[in-house]
């Protein structure tokens, strides 16, 4: 039986390990893939050790940085409640895809735009107090989900804001081949095929792959940074020919609400798909139904019966207002099997309580991981993925459900992406940004 | 989605199994296909339920004993036992077979038995669901796909199609083609 196991799960280019390593570990090595622990093949027992890979992922991105960006072993994860991060020095894509498609560098100058710089120089004091922005503030633009499916505004009225960096291992492969630009692109000899992530047999990393990671950010008030990862940003919205508003820059402080993470690996040339939420974020479709919620949201207002919920907010789309429109966002059902929403909840706290062991106050225990998308048959191009969908509440609000081809499915939905011309992408949209 | 169970009708995983291997001789596909071991969609529990709540447990279990009886036969002989291919008036068994690789390749129920005019389906025909509807064995046989989802990768209408092997297709003894 073991033999068999083993045969399915080679075919599957997953290795099952021999040793059984901690399940999830307070580490800042990013796992290079994906370690099988399993030794039954179904749906029911993988699904756990993908989950266990995405909180690794999320506690070692979230890491306290060394000097060269990765992750500090000397330093805990929350160790003085939040922390800066490894993946937030890792590079914007605004960084990358240049205007004239100019080459970018890793550690090159960051693009503020003109609005923001005097909010961004010749003021010492205004620099000090943004701390770790000093030298590469953090600018975030994008408020349009996927698809132009619409913004998410939060109980405050503000828009809700959008940021996707890449990792150096992705970074330079787009370097080399210079799919930075257009005319890069052009002359580039497809395939696209960019580095995947391994580990060897004892589940230690041999290889970081490409990551990529997209967060979702809300503008919070001081007395809120307790409980979010926190960033002092600069929000910008260029200007708008309809609605009409002139470029805006403000220097806000951002809690982080929702992260994507992308990794392409070894066993997964379709990438894990990881995706994490803050625990406040909203409600599910059951605790609304069953009157179990919690007094307060940032996507949900528990008072307001009549709220439509899961609405497109109304245009005119103006971010640089306070909207009028609250986003009622419920969390639907996804899965069509109980294994995701089970192993994601066992996983979350097992998560959360070792976050809490290094500090009471660890803002990264207010985060939970929704699940975690995997190719069940790597070898078909869609990978027949685990689950079937995946949305998660603020990045793909409007495209939760269970509907093929339109409710929200990581690898269906980056399987169609391309580079600017009509060359497969590697499952990255990213690239369609080169000037 | 795995629709509810009636809590009637017993579920056992190796009624299921035997369901997903009389279907992959039924319909020429690899039972690895129908069913495979690592399996996010389900259909093959699907499908049984919903045979099930279609005609009963009784007519099932009747249908999945007399494969199990001759189930070391190659799947082109089990095909054609079950689907009594040399008679002319097939039993209401072998309509229940007819029904089941109509629901493998089209992802709709047949009412066992009732014919349709003209080359269309009779009502009351239902697709069992959308997941049903995108994993249609027809695709496969097409080497194509269904209209509005697509599993290829970007540009896969420039190429050659991959051979029926790579689709699932049971290209040695055959089936109930």
């Amino acid at each position: 039986m073991r033999r068999l196991i083993i045969i399915i799960a080679a075919a599957l280019l997953v290795t099952v390990r021999p040793q059984t390593p901690p399940p999830i570990v307070l580490n800042s090595m990013i796992p290079g893939d994906v370690n099988v622990t399993a030794t039954t093949v179904s749906i029911d027992t993988f699904q756990p050790d993908f989950d266990n890979y995405s909180w690794n992922t999320f506690i070692a991105l979230n890491w306290p940085p060394g000097s060269d960006g990765n992750g500090d072993p000397s330093k805990k994860i929350g160790q003085n409640g939040d922390n800066d991060t490894v993946w937030e020095h890792y590079r914007d894509v605004s960084n990358i895809f240049l205007p004239g498609g100019a080459k970018p560098t890793w550690n090159g100058p960051v693009q503020i735009p003109d609005v923001c710089k005097s909010l961004n120089k010749g003021n010492l004091e205004v620099v000090t107090q943004i701390g770790k922005n000093l030298l590469t503030p953090t600018v975030v633009s994008a408020m349009s989900q996927p698809f132009n499916t619409g913004p998410l505004i939060d109980q405050n009225g503000v828009f809700t804001r959008f940021q996707i960096v890449v990792n150096k291992t992705m970074f330079d492969y787009i370097l080399a081949n210079s799919l930075y630009s257009k005319a890069g692109q052009k002359v580039f000899t497809p395939p696209v095929n960019f580095t995947s992530g391994s580990i060897d047999n004892n589940g230690k990393t041999l290889v970081e792959g490409a990551i990529m990671v997209k967060a979702a950010w809300k503008v919070i008030a001081p007395a809120d940074k307790a409980r979010f990862h926190s960033e002092d940003v600069l929000v910008y919205s260029p200007a708008s020919a309809n609605p009409k508003y002139p470029a805006r820059c403000t220097l806000k402080t951002v809690g982080l609400v929702g992260m994507h993470i992308g990794h392409k690996t070894q066993s997964a040339p379709q990438w894990l798909w990881s995706t994490f939420e803050h625990v406040d974020n909203v409600p599910t479709d059951a605790d609304v139904k069953s009157g179990k919620l919690k007094a307060k949201y940032n996507y949900y207002d528990p008072k307001c019966k009549t709220c439509p919920v899961n609405q497109i907010p109304p245009r005119p789309w103006d971010p640089t207002k306070i909207s009028a429109f609250h986003s009622q966002i419920v969390r639907m059902n996804q899965f069509n099997l109980p294994i995701y929403a089970n192993s994601a909840a066992a996983r979350n706290a097992t998560a959360q309580q070792l976050l809490r062991g290094v500090n009471p106050k660890s803002v990264w225990a207010n985060y939970q991981l929704i699940s975690t998308m995997w190719p069940t048959d790597p070898k078909q191009p869609f990978g027949a993925p685990a689950p079937t969908f995946l949305a998660n509440t603020t990045l793909e609000t409007y495209i939760q459900g269970m509907v093929p081809n339109v409710s929200s499915n990581c690898i269906e939905c980056h399987n169609n992406a391309t580079i600017t011309v009509p060359v497969p992408s590697d499952f990255t949209y990213v690239l369609q940004r080169a000037q | 989605m795995t629709r509810a169970i009636p809590p009637s009708i017993p579920i056992l995983d190796s009624d299921i199994q035997d369901f997903a291997d009389m279907s992959a001789a039924l319909t020429g596909f690899q039972s690895s296909v129908l069913k495979p071991a690592l399996d996010p969609v389900g259909l093959a529990r699907e499908y049984y339920i919903f045979a099930v709540t279609q005609v009963g447990g009784t007519a099932m279990t009747t249908l999945l004993n007399a494969y199990r009886a001759i189930k070391a036969q190659t799947a082109r002989q089990i095909a054609d036992t079950l689907l009594e291919t040399s008679g002319s008036s097939p039993s209401p068994q072998a309509q229940l077979a007819q029904s089941i690789v109509a629901m493998w390749y089209l992802g709709a129920w047949y009412v066992p038995g009732v014919l349709g005019g003209g080359g269309f389906a009779p009502p009351p025909l239902q697709v069992i669901s959308s997941a049903a509807y995108t994993n249609g064995l027809v695709w496969r046989v097409m080497q194509s796909h269904p209209m509005g989802y697509s599993p290829f990768t970007f540009g896969y209408w420039s190429q050659v199609p991959a051979p029926l092997s790579s689709f699932g297709v049971n290209t040695g003894n055959g089936g109930g083609q």
